[in-house]
């Protein structure tokens, strides 16, 4: 039995090559990261001029060798297959000691660097997030933080914490696909075992009230807060717990969700730091009054994800499943998102830092890449049509989800230095879109100060049900490989009902031909 | 997704025998042959051991370890990976993939402490540079699944896991250890076969148990067979004949 299926696979799956390709085999482009434990570049691997990402692996600690971390994240990579998480290709070296920018010998003095290659994602959402001008649009959030979730359930599912959920490691290339990366501080977990983990993991801002409060028994749930702070953050266009250290982060955590007490998160007095950061006055849940223009449904959602006590925040799965993905304006089509020029945190960081040093234009163009690389066509939105050309779809369902403001600029912009934001002449905003509905409720985007959530007129007179009907397809629960885009977007009849925002999609696009 | 066997690169590499049972052209030129190459890994797989049972590791990674350096010799050879600083690394590797980091110098000390012989003394570089050519060897897969868990619920479902059963299968599974058949098998059906041997041994019979289960028991039969044949082979093996073994090993060309 065994020995036929090994045979099988040996036809089908032709054993790798053992031992790794050099590092040679890429040209080196730019930097476009900085990862838990060392840089990340953009490269090109030269037979195939492929682009990939090169995450080289810092041999800091000489004492004990190839980074526990380091391993870690490969055999979590390797174990982890999923559209929602960022695919590790090969582990290249480098044959030589290699030399830093300044010539000095790098660290490692066995031998040369190693270097994970993962698939280039196009941008980070913190990056994303940080272009001026752009505002995401409420289908666009849903579809991000149900890419978020759905990637999320699968590690939890295979027992992994990610514990560094932040926008900067949730890649997006500009198919609209959002992966998790940067498992550098992953971990596998289990039920049943009684280890102990450190608490200080997770970036400050997104770290959850238990790590913060010194728990070294924790699960999937730190997570989950940290998702909850992404969520919010996109909502409310602005990190929503800037805490500067630990303590003032607690405090923010209890202004915005309550001083905990025995009531309401029973254990907490025994947690090791809660003597140490106890709040002095009791403060109430504010998480309602603070974030009330969103919708109800997404504040029904952050609600349950910004819960104190872990036990009952509201895990991955239950978080799909919540009202606030299967009520109009459903999670769009990743593939019908607005395709951007490329946006990391770090290079968005570091344009504005030059930017700032150097105002002449000439110099901007440097920081930006030589060349468009082929790989990304201009944007072509008419072959996508037919997929979401639903036969079924008046077109005045709902508005088209365009950024407000200048932010739909970057729509058609093809790759290349960025102009100043004059490029492209203005005053077109709302001119060639073929919705009828769009003129009247095109200006309400620009201004609003914060994104459409959909409970005001815009989505309201649409005619759609209020709830897509969720059919017998939801199967995320048996194993995460089935959130796969079939069943998953409405635009066949088995799912959940037809994507309301089919029709106007494609209009929304006619201007730029 | 690929948090179980059939999904994990483990299952993926699984090798025939065939490609278990060589000896590298470099170690070949010297006049090893496949026998020495066993006698030379259940030598290390014995060496590991022993170093885990001094710095305090769970049975998990020797067995990983194990299976580390006999993958590692499916592709290389002896004479460029010499195997006693390949075993020590192995088992640093390992500690580090199971979550049981032991330090480099440690493990040192404890190599030092076994081998008074100043030609098997390695130092913590040494360990270190080789972990990296390991690491490569292993083309950096570095999750194995054993027979251990597998072992336990198959024991607890057929209501065999009294102490006296646990103990005698947890011993054959781990003297499989010494031979490569964790590259070749499926672990569950490694776990069936330690659990057949015993139930055998034991006159214990659960022929109905085993019936039940979806498995080709040829499979299972075939390789306990193998694990019998090598306690047997393991009575007529000599002192000398590791020696000599190694005495090829040491052979300069």
């Amino acid at each position: 039995m065994a020995v036929a299926a090994l045979g099988q696979l040996n036809v089908e799956e032709p054993p790798p090559a053992w031992g790794s390709r050099s590092v040679d085999c890429f040209e080196r482009l730019e930097q476009i990261g900085e990862g838990t434990y060392g840089q990340v570049f953009m490269a090109r691997e030269i037979k195939t001029g492929e682009i990939v990402a090169l995450k080289k692996i810092r041999m800091d600690n000489e004492k004990e060798g190839f980074p526990i971390t380091a391993i870690r994240e490969i055999k979590i990579l390797k174990k982890l297959q999923h559209e929602n998480v960022i695919k590790l290709k090969e582990i290249v070296t480098s044959p030589g000691p290699e030399r830093d920018e300044q010539g000095r010998p790098d660290g490692n003095k066995y031998r040369g660097s190693t270097y994970m290659v993962f698939e280039y994602m196009d941008h980070d959402l913190t990056g994303l997030a940080d272009r001026p001008g752009l505002r995401f649009t409420v289908p666009q959030i849903k579809c991000y933080m149900k890419q978020l979730l759905t990637g999320l359930h699968y590690c939890h599912v295979n027992q992994v914490l990610h514990r560094d959920i932040k926008g900067s490691n949730l890649l997006i290339d500009n198919e609209g696909n959002l992966k998790l990366a940067d498992f550098g501080l992953a971990r596998s977990f289990s039920y049943d075992h009684n280890n102990t983990l450190t608490n200080r993991v997770i970036t400050l801002w997104y770290r959850p009230p238990e790590l913060l409060l010194g728990a070294t028994k924790y699960g999937p749930a730190v997570d989950m807060w940290s998702v909850g702070c992404i969520f919010a953050e996109l909502l409310n266009g602005k990190p929503i717990l800037p805490g500067k250290n630990e303590a003032e982060q607690l405090s923010k955590i209890f202004e915005l969700c309550g001083s905990p007490d025995e009531t309401i998160w029973p254990g907490v007095s025994k947690m090791p730091a809660y003597n140490h950061f106890k709040p002095s006055r009791t403060m109430k849940r504010r998480v309602r009054e603070v974030f009330r223009h969103f919708d109800r449904h997404a504040l029904e959602l952050l609600e349950k994800m910004l819960m104190l006590d872990p036990s009952q925040r509201i895990s991955a799965k239950d978080a799909l499943d919540s009202e606030y993905f299967w009520t109009d304006p459903l999670p769009c089509d990743p593939k019908s998102l607005p395709k951007y020029e490329s946006s990391h945190e770090y290079q968005t960081k570091k344009r504005r830092q030059q930017q700032r040093q150097h105002e002449e234009a000439t110099k901007r163009q440097k920081l930006h890449h030589p060349q468009p690389h082929g790989r990304l066509p201009p944007i072509q939105h008419a072959g996508q049509s037919h997929h979401w050309s639903g036969p079924n779809h008046p077109m005045n369902n709902a508005p088209p989800p365009v950024p407000g403001g200048p932010g739909h600029h970057h729509y058609g912009k093809p790759r290349g230095p960025p102009g100043g934001a004059n490029r492209y002449p203005s005053g077109n905003q709302s001119g060639g879109y073929n919705n009828p509905n769009r003129g009247g409720q095109g200006g309400g985007y620009s201004n609003a100060p914060y994104p459409p959530q959909g409970r005001g007129p815009p989505y309201a007179g649409a005619g759609m049900p209020a709830n897509g009907p969720r059919g017998p397809a939801s199967g995320y629960g048996v194993g995460p490989q089935s959130y796969s885009q079939s069943g998953q977007y409405g635009n066949s009849a088995a799912g959940r009902g037809p994507n309301q925002m089919g029709g106007s999609r494609n209009q929304q696009y006619g201007w730029q031909q | 997704m690929a948090a179980n066997f059939w999904t994990s690169s483990h299952y993926k590499q699984l090798l025939d025998q065939e490609d278990v049972d060589v000896a590298q052209p470099l170690d070949r030129e010297k006049g090893i042959t496949v026998e020495d190459y066993k006698l030379i890994k259940m030598q290390m797989s014995n060496y590991i051991s022993k170093l885990a049972q001094h710095v305090k590791v769970r049975q998990r990674v020797v067995a990983t370890a194990v299976t580390y350096m006999r993958r590692c010799y499916t592709r290389k050879s002896m004479t460029e990976y010499d195997p006693h600083l390949v075993a020590p690394t192995c088992l640093y590797l390992a500690s580090k993939a199971e979550e049981s980091t032991v330090q480099a110098r440690l493990l040192v000390f404890y190599i030092k402490k076994i081998y008074s012989d100043e030609k098997y003394r390695y130092e913590v570089k040494d360990i270190l540079e080789m972990e990296m050519k390991i690491l490569e060897a292993l083309n950096y897969y570095l999750v194995v699944f054993h027979p251990y868990r597998s072992l336990v619920q198959f024991l607890q479902d057929a209501g065999m896991n009294d102490i006296n059963m646990t103990h005698l299968s947890w011993g054959i599974l781990n003297d499989t250890y010494k031979m490569d058949l964790i590259l070749v098998h499926p672990p569950h059906l490694i776990a069936l076969a330690c659990i057949y041997i015993a139930s055998v041994y034991r006159e214990k019979d659960n022929t109905a148990w085993f019936e039940e289960l979806r498995v080709d028991m040829n499979v299972v039969k075939n390789i306990s067979m193998e694990i019998l044949d090598f306690y047997e082979n393991q009575r007529l093996v000599s002192e000398e004949r590791i020696n000599a073994a190694f005495g090829k090993l040491a052979l300069k060309t």
